[in-house]
């Protein structure tokens, strides 16, 4: 053991070679084998351990507060790259410097909170073999192949973020389209990084039968399970939302810190991008859930009613509250943006915007009214049962799909009236587009109710299978048509007020900061949900959790553990981000001398949107 | 004190660092931790408000052999097993229910042989009864009745086939299973047990016969 923690230090002063880092990584690599040398020791005794304990701690919960961080850590750097590429597209194509400036400011955020998460996976790892062998050792089995594919994925995703990251001002006019595709490629091999374990967990929830067969092909078979596509596709919109709503809030956060005058346009700018980033995903994400849901019940029904019926039923209250806080938020943050920075606007759009709120608040109203009321004994004697006679009707899934897709219809408009404010149309056309979008948007509100409302009196198999999933269609039509008939509008269109940044008040950056919080917590929430909902199963129905851990807590000390989470991964990436800008700051004031003036793209600071002589806002 | 009055506590003093930071301090990075913590202790609060249900894992249950005495024993048992770690109530109801998602077993000792029964719940897929729920569209989603004897449930011979009883008298019917057979009967490996598939047989045919409704 101390001979091979020496080794490398001893090797180099030999060779005259001497290299602390090398040290550091011996060092490293020494404290990891001494407790798999100890195992090895006992080989006999380990094969029979199904469990370790850390002790007055518990195992499950290190475990939870590692993978969750782990796992917000692996949504921001893997949603990140998706919207840092686009961003950089939109660049290339407009000519705008902003935009390239601002995909930067994305990437190295990303690169920073890289290694972090990685070094959250490898404990993760270590902590799982540690501490669940038995289950470890089975998932090894059932996987290995596919282990081997994350790490070339692995390898393959840095290569190309190195060559992203450092090579970004080198690749620049000719070369920026090889820059372009190493931007596709990053986010090629980020969606096969999310891919591969998102196997491994939900193989875990909705295992299938795997029949004999080579190793790959059996991993294959497992990977194919029935929540395998669905969690993808919910949780690669979910690290758009997350990544989008963290970048939000890390610019407003200094946007509140920020001194002169060219930070706080450019970061009321970086803000709005990140605000419009999160709401975009976040439109589509209640259809990704509703999938998923679905599938659930398909796979089975009994986890499916754990899920929505049994004891977590009340989860879903918090998540509706969650969620309702979210879609006010980021309204209230559109709807400032209306006021504070297009001047006039306000008057204008005062009352749509109260319009709005009415419908958003009375909607999160109905989305939170619980299915059984907590009632005394005697209260419920009154009622004639745990169900209230008027409120008891909220309850049902058909009040609160019909209310999910009104607030998704109102957070739409409320972009699409963000877009025209200040704007007018010129387009000979632009009366009938307006009044056709308006008739339209009237009937699809129409619809959606009319359908809820009919819910109530189908068998629910005709309100899941026809009436929700045309409630969800009617919501993506008016987004899949109203948005290319705005953008063709807004083409023509003759700006009457200008855009002016840098304006918006203190509690802008708090709504931000509010938004990225929301998305945390939903996220830990439903982490919590789906892993609950395999209840006392390791492996659904395959491998039972036989350890004193093998019970799922109660919502309060559950969301106690959330917030814990929540807060320290805000610490962690309020850390990473900090570290991220010191090298700017030094630039920006050196210690002896001028500020050193770094020219166009290499101001990563600044970059993205500081208006600067010649260069466009809005 | 609980663990919930605890956390509570806790969550009260984290809101009232929150706004005591808000109101005091004017560092703006402190003010938007503070802000955060504001936000997740009102969150944790109102968590701690709602009921507070643990899932805890259920004991592993047996077939106590010794203690069935008589066909009654027997159903008794059964009777356990089906609100228990059979979950048959999880789904199924017995007489009209709103919420049962699959088909009211009222009476179903009496309209089924127990060998269909039991096929029923073992091979589940073997036969397919579209028109279960008797009204509206035939349901085949989002019910999908599980393999009773492999796991998640898992139920051994024993435990089945005292359901079976337990359906029977619950029908009104003499219960046809007699403790004896239970007896000779394997806690596992059910397709070797000669009685138990012949009886599965003969039932499906007489059923396929006297119901044109069932289809493959």
């Amino acid at each position: 053991m101390k001979s091979l923690g020496c080794w490398p230090q001893h090797d180099s002063q030999r060779t005259g070679r001497w290299n602390p880092s090398l040290l550091g990584w011996s060092a490293f690599l020494a404290l990891l084998l001494f407790p798999m040398m100890a195992w090895a020791g006992g080989a006999t005794q380990a094969m029979s351990v199904e469990y370790r304990d850390i002790p007055g701690v518990g195992s499950r919960n290190v475990v939870w507060v590692v993978a969750q961080q782990h796992l917000l850590l692996a949504g921001f750097v893997l949603g990140v790259p998706i919207f840092a590429w686009v961003c950089e597209i939109v660049g290339w194509k407009t000519k705008e410097a902003r935009y390239d400036k601002l995909a930067k400011e994305f990437t190295k955020l990303l690169t920073s909170a890289y290694a972090t998460t990685a070094l959250f996976g490898g404990i993760l790892l270590f902590l799982l073999i540690g501490l669940y062998p038995k289950l470890m050792a089975y998932l090894t089995d059932m996987f290995f192949p596919s282990f081997l594919l994350y790490c070339l994925l692995f390898l393959l995703e840095t290569a190309t973020l190195y060559m992203y990251w450092y090579g970004w001002d080198y690749m620049q006019g000719n070369k920026k389209a090889f820059h372009l595709f190493l931007g596709f490629l990053l986010n090629v091999f980020a969606l096969g990084i999310m891919i591969v374990p998102n196997s491994w967990a939900t193989f875990q929830a909705s295992p299938v039968v795997v029949a004999d067969g080579t190793a790959w092909e059996r991993a294959w078979a497992a990977m194919q399970n029935p929540t395998w596509w669905p969690v993808n596709i919910h949780r690669l919109i979910a690290n758009v939302v997350l990544g989008g709503f963290i970048v939000g809030a890390y610019a407003g956060i200094r946007y509140l810190l920020a001194v002169s005058k060219e930070e706080r346009e450019h970061y009321d700018w970086m803000g709005y991008v990140g605000n419009f980033i999160g709401v975009f995903g976040m439109l589509p994400l209640p259809f990704a859930g509703y999938w998923l849901m679905r599938e659930i019940y398909q796979y089975n029904q009994q986890m499916g009613i754990t899920l929505m019926g049994g004891f977590l039923a009340w989860l879903f209250i918090l998540q509706a509250m969650l969620i309702g806080v979210l879609f006010l938020g980021a309204n209230y943050y559109f709807w400032m943006g209306i006021t504070h920075r297009i001047p006039g606007s306000e008057s204008q759009y005062r009352k749509p915007v109260m319009a709005m709120l009415v419908v958003l608040l009375l909607c999160l109203g109905v989305w939170m009214t619980p299915h059984s009321l907590v009632a005394s004994l005697e209260e419920a004697r009154k009622m004639g049962g745990t169900h209230h006679p008027l409120l008891g009707v909220f309850g049902v899934m058909s009040a609160k799909m019909t209310v999910s897709n009104l607030m998704i219809l109102v957070t739409f408009m409320s972009f699409i009236m963000y877009w025209r404010a200040g704007k007018q149309e010129t387009a000979g056309w632009a009366k009938a587009a307006k009044a056709i979008m308006g008739a339209l948007l009237v009937l699809a509100g129409i619809a959606v109710v009319v359908l809820g409302v009919w819910g109530y009196f189908v068998p629910a198999i005709i309100r899941i299978n026809y009436f929700s999933v045309a409630q969800v269609l009617i919501v993506l039509f008016i987004m899949i048509t109203f948005t290319p008939l705005t953008a063709l509008l807004m083409k023509s269109a003759k700006t009457t007020t200008e855009m002016v940044w840098g304006k918006m008040p203190i509690r802008a950056g708090y709504s931000l900061v509010l938004n990225a919080v929301m998305v945390i917590l939903l996220m830990s929430l439903m982490g919590y949900a789906r892993s609950s909902s395999r209840v006392h199963w390791h492996i659904y129905g395959v491998m039972r959790d036989t350890s004193e851990y093998a019970f799922s807590p109660a919502l309060g000390y559950a969301a106690a553990f959330m917030s814990l989470n929540t807060f320290v991964f805000c610490l962690l990436v309020a850390f990473i981000f900090w570290v991220a800008t010191l090298g700017d700051k030094a630039k920006a004031n050196p210690p002896h001398g001028k500020p050193i003036d770094v020219p166009g793209h290499a101001a990563p600071a600044m970059a993205g949107g500081s208006p600067r002589v010649g260069e466009k806002l809005e | 004190m609980s663990e919930v009055a605890l956390l509570q506590i806790i969550g009260l003093c984290v809101v009232g660092m929150g706004i005591i930071i808000l109101l005091f301090i004017k560092g703006m990075f402190l003010r938007v931790l503070g802000f955060v913590a504001m936000v997740l202790g009102t969150f944790s609060l109102i968590a701690l408000s709602v009921p507070q249900m643990a899932s805890l894992p259920p004991a592993v249950e047996t077939f106590d052999l010794a203690s069935v005495k008589s066909p009654e024993d027997l159903a008794s048992i059964g009777q356990k097993i089906f609100f228990s770690k059979g979950q048959c109530a999880l789904c199924h109801s017995i007489g009209p229910s709103e919420s049962a998602r699959c088909p009211d077993l009222n009476g179903i000792g009496a309209k089924l042989a127990p060998g269909f029964i039991y096929e029923s719940l073992t091979q589940p897929q073997a036969y397919i009864y579209l028109d279960y729920r008797h009204e509206g569209l035939p349901k085949e989603y989002p019910a999908r009745m599980p393999h009773i004897d492999k796991d998640p449930i898992g139920l051994t011979n024993q435990e089945i086939y005292s359901v079976i009883a337990f359906l029977q008298k619950m029908s009104g019917e003499p219960i046809s299973v007699k403790v004896e057979d239970i007896m000779n009967v394997e806690g596992e490996g059910d397709q070797k047990n000669p009685k138990v598939a012949s009886l599965g047989q003969s039932s499906q045919r007489e059923q396929q016969e006297a119901r044109g409704t069932i289809q493959e």
